[in-house]
């Protein structure tokens, strides 16, 4: 992906955000924001602050009212859905707070989806280290099981090993242990880390948990749409 | 793109893992293929039988000589000029092809619709036994050629009919047992103009047309000639065509050529035409209508199908599937469950049509003529297939519009 070549995956430049449905909601004011590669973000912010929507406007599923975007160095501005489309699906990965696997696909059916959109072999090429990944989540038993023969945790790992199974450049995580029990979402946000390390991929991750956030490498502070406090944690980083 | 292998996978596993729905979908269109076939084959082969009675034992195409109109000198106005004539009754003489030996061979020549060309010598005329006397129709003809316009060699009961000999007649079993008369047995003819022979039964046949069995006698063609008082000319020049409903426009672009009069079987039997015309039509708004219900329910299945999968479709276009790779999956779908249900009502209405036409009445005469053509079959498929693929573009439509927002958050 050549992700070594850029300074930053993405980077916001004055970003607001404004709903007009009969009462106008500014949501987000003047996001200034720039997310280095392999760099783990937590953003953090109470509930209506803001996060889900700049987590969204990131991944290009909404469009900011006004203010710049680039991702993996690509101006975003006046992409058409398709275009929008093609960039998340180069460049970006997801995991919610539900899995959202498909029922009637395998494990490594729904881990190799990314690739099967993108077609042109990119399935074929890259599925060995697809189970790779699928092993390292400890899942190498599984691949051909369905979703509802795993448990809740198991589930989400796959979801983790999908989003990243197109090689992206940023991860978004919107809660991605919300519907896990502690353990089991502590489970999953460590490999989300051990991944980080192994893919070099950058993480945005949006979460209440303020004792995950405490060991990601920097941690935004949103409140009423704004960024507060963007804080890196330096004595936790690698490098 | 419908070669896309991501919307191939996701469309067939989607038909597989959503059973119930598959299946609805696949009977719907399967029942409306079968209805179509089946229909389709049955008034298909009604009409066929109906226009065979009608053109089965006819000349497709009539050639007889141009009316003339009879006019004496004072009916010609011409002013200035006055004749002076006596008032004499011109007796009108039956018009007749002499030259109908030449026009036999341009005939056969001038259209590669025409299959056959039976030069004849027909009129009205009664045949008597003993006491017994019969109105009858008399056709003077060449066996072999006239054998193309109705078969009777293949139809006959007993004797002969290529190989008539002069003063033998064949004649049809129902006129032969009013008459009670056989093989070898001699008759009298009395032909409309008066002249009477007597001939020997040499052939009875059985064609199954009424109007061939029951009131034609076929004789030799120079019999006929001396018998009707023609001298060497004919009366008629019959065509058979290739295909039938070609009759008019063969008929049209032969007028100028020949300068006889040209009638097709179509414009004698207008109505009967008609009438069938009309039977198609509504046995085609049936099927129009069966299509359309078809189609609504394949629609409404997919549109089920759609808002169940409406998550699944956001997180497909989160993850990059692009609005067209999304209206490929649902297009598939709708066009895969009609083609199997295509398949499975060809499969089934190809059987019921095939098992119906097996019934017979007392008399092991097929009850229901029906006729399974193909292209009745790949009618059928076509439209079932197309109207799966256009009931799918609504639901289609719809996934692709699907905002991944809206669902990731859970709305």
């Amino acid at each position: 992906m050549g992700t070594e070549g850029l300074a930053h995956v993405v980077r916001l430049c004055g970003i607001n955000k404004v709903y007009e449905n009969g009462v106008t909601t500014h949501v987000l004011h003047d996001i200034d924001l720039e997310i280095a590669a392999g760099e783990f973000v937590t953003v953090q912010g109470a509930s209506g602050s803001g996060k889900s929507t700049l987590l969204n406007i990131i991944g290009l599923l909404d469009t900011a009212s006004c203010g710049e975007l680039w991702v993996a160095a690509r101006e975003v501005r006046g992409l058409s859905e398709d275009e929008r489309a093609l960039t998340r699906r180069d460049f970006l990965g997801f995991i919610f707070q539900s899995h959202y696997l498909l029922p009637e696909f395998t494990v490594l059916e729904n881990a190799l989806m990314p690739l099967r959109i993108r077609g042109g072999g990119a399935e074929a090429r890259r599925r060995e280290r697809v189970i790779g990944l699928l092993e390292e989540v400890g899942l190498g038993d599984r691949l051909g099981f369905r979703p509802r023969e795993l448990s809740g945790g198991q589930q989400q790992r796959v979801a983790i090993v999908r989003a990243l199974a197109n090689e992206p450049v940023l991860v978004l995580a919107d809660e991605p242990t919300g519907n896990l029990d502690q353990k089991t979402g502590r489970l999953v946000f460590e490999l989300m880390l051990r991944l980080k390390e192994v893919s070099g991929t950058a993480f945005l991750m949006v979460s209440h948990d303020e004792r995950l956030a405490r060991e990601t490498d920097r941690v935004v502070q949103l409140v009423d749409g704004r960024i507060a406090d963007d804080r890196e944690q330096a004595s936790l980083r690698g490098n | 793109m419908f070669f896309d292998h991501f919307a191939w996978s996701i469309a067939l596993r989607g038909l597989q893992y959503n059973k119930g729905q598959t299946l609805l979908s696949v009977g719907v269109v399967a029942i409306s293929v079968t209805l179509i076939i089946f229909l389709g084959s049955l008034i298909g082969g009604l009409q066929a039988r109906i226009i065979d009675n009608v053109t089965g034992a006819i000349a497709h195409i009539d050639v007889t000589p141009a009316e003339r109109e009879i006019l004496a000198l004072w009916q010609f106005e011409q002013p200035g000029v006055l004749y002076g004539g006596q008032r004499e009754a011109i007796q009108p003489r039956q018009a007749t092809i002499e030259d109908w030996s030449v026009w036999v061979d341009r005939l056969e020549l001038s259209h590669p619709q025409i299959l056959a060309v039976s030069p004849t010598v027909e009129g009205q005329g009664f045949v008597s036994r003993g006491a017994r006397r019969e109105a009858v129709r008399l056709v003077g003809m060449i066996p072999r050629r006239h054998n193309a316009i109705v078969d009777v060699e293949s139809d006959l009961v007993s004797g002969r009919f290529f190989d008539l000999d002069s003063a033998e007649i064949a004649m049809g079993r129902p006129l032969a047992e009013e008459l009670g008369v056989g093989q070898g047995d001699r008759v009298r003819l009395v032909s409309a103009t008066g002249n009477i022979a007597d001939f020997t039964v040499a052939g009875v046949f059985e064609t199954g047309y009424q109007g061939v069995d029951s009131v034609t006698i076929f004789l030799p063609l120079r019999d006929a000639q001396s018998l009707f008082g023609v001298g060497s000319a004919v009366t008629n020049i019959g065509l058979k065509l290739e295909r039938i409903f070609e009759a008019d426009r063969v008929a049209t672009s032969l007028e100028g050529q020949v300068p006889y009069e040209l009638t097709s079987w179509m414009a004698d039997n207008e109505r009967m035409l008609s009438a069938l015309r009309a039977q198609s039509q509504s046995s085609t708004l049936i099927l129009v209508f069966t299509t359309i219900a078809a189609g609504f329910a394949i629609a409404s299945i997919l549109i089920m199908l759609v808002v169940s999968k409406l998550r699944e479709v956001g997180i497909l276009k989160a993850m990059g599937a692009t609005r067209r790779q999304i209206t490929t999956i649902f297009a598939l779908e709708g066009t895969l469950m009609a083609s199997l249900g295509a398949l499975a009502g060809t499969v089934l209405g190809v059987g019921l049509s095939l098992l119906v036409a097996q019934v017979r009445a007392g008399d092991d005469r097929q009850v229901f003529p029906i006729e399974v053509t193909v292209e009745v079959v790949i009618t059928a498929i076509v439209v079932a297939v197309t109207v799966g693929f256009v009931a799918s573009l609504y639901p289609a439509r719809r996934a692709a519009k699907v905002d991944p927002i809206e669902v990731i958050r859970g709305n």
